[in-house]
């Protein structure tokens, strides 16, 4: 149900445009339903999934 | 051809390995074409799995395997993927490198072998629960350049 994948900026510049990547690390989720940069503690990457899930 | 990874390194790895309890499987995919960092990348993962016999290697093609890609959801190259073989079976564990894991993420490749090795995600009890009522697909994509 869910899969994580490490993207290498340089080698994927369509894909980091199209998410708009400015600084690393971005954590993508859901093709962009959030956007986040920077390190993402656990706590708060549950948050924004309870967010973006609706739940 | 020239190793990509020292003595030195290889070194660390294997003590880094030595408690490994179970198997883990990588999956590379390469493309014939366009693809500036597949054959390091294949290098690569071929030199780290040398270094431990709970760890084996599958190599397809983008094009040639499309349905193993497919099924394995990979549309990258080089892309690989962690996952877990007993007998025919493999397991996916949602892992994906898309581009080379070279660098920081050469450090984060082996600590998500020991994870996979580990068999326990080491998740908060929060999470775990959040999980388990999951009914829609989640993807993360953690974007990262090689320094």
């Amino acid at each position: 149900m869910v899969q994580a994948e490490m993207v290498e900026a340089t080698e994927f510049q369509a894909l980091s445009n199209k998410y708009n990547v400015s600084g690393v690390p971005q954590t993508t989720i859901n093709d962009g339903a959030a956007n986040i940069t920077g390190a993402v503690p656990e706590s708060n990457m549950l948050e924004e999934l309870k967010r973006i899930t609706g739940k | 051809m020239e190793k990509l990874l020292n003595e030195d390194v290889v070194k660390q790895i294997e003590e880094a390995f030595a408690p490994m309890k179970e198997s883990v499987h990588v999956m590379f995919f390469g493309q014939k074409e366009g693809c500036d960092y597949c054959a390091d990348t294949q290098q690569l993962l071929e030199e780290v799995v040398a270094i431990s016999d709970k760890l084996s290697i599958e190599i397809y093609d983008l094009d040639d395997d499309a349905d193993v890609a497919e099924k394995f959801n990979v549309d990258k190259a080089p892309g690989t993927v962690l996952a877990t073989k007993d007998g025919e079976t493999v397991s996916d564990y949602g892992i994906r490198y898309a581009g080379i894991p070279s660098g920081h993420e050469f450090t984060s490749l082996i600590q998500d072998i020991l994870l996979v090795a580990g068999r326990d995600s080491g998740l908060t009890q929060d999470m775990r629960n959040f999980l388990k009522e999951l009914t829609e697909p989640v993807l993360l994509q953690v974007f990262v350049t090689p320094t």
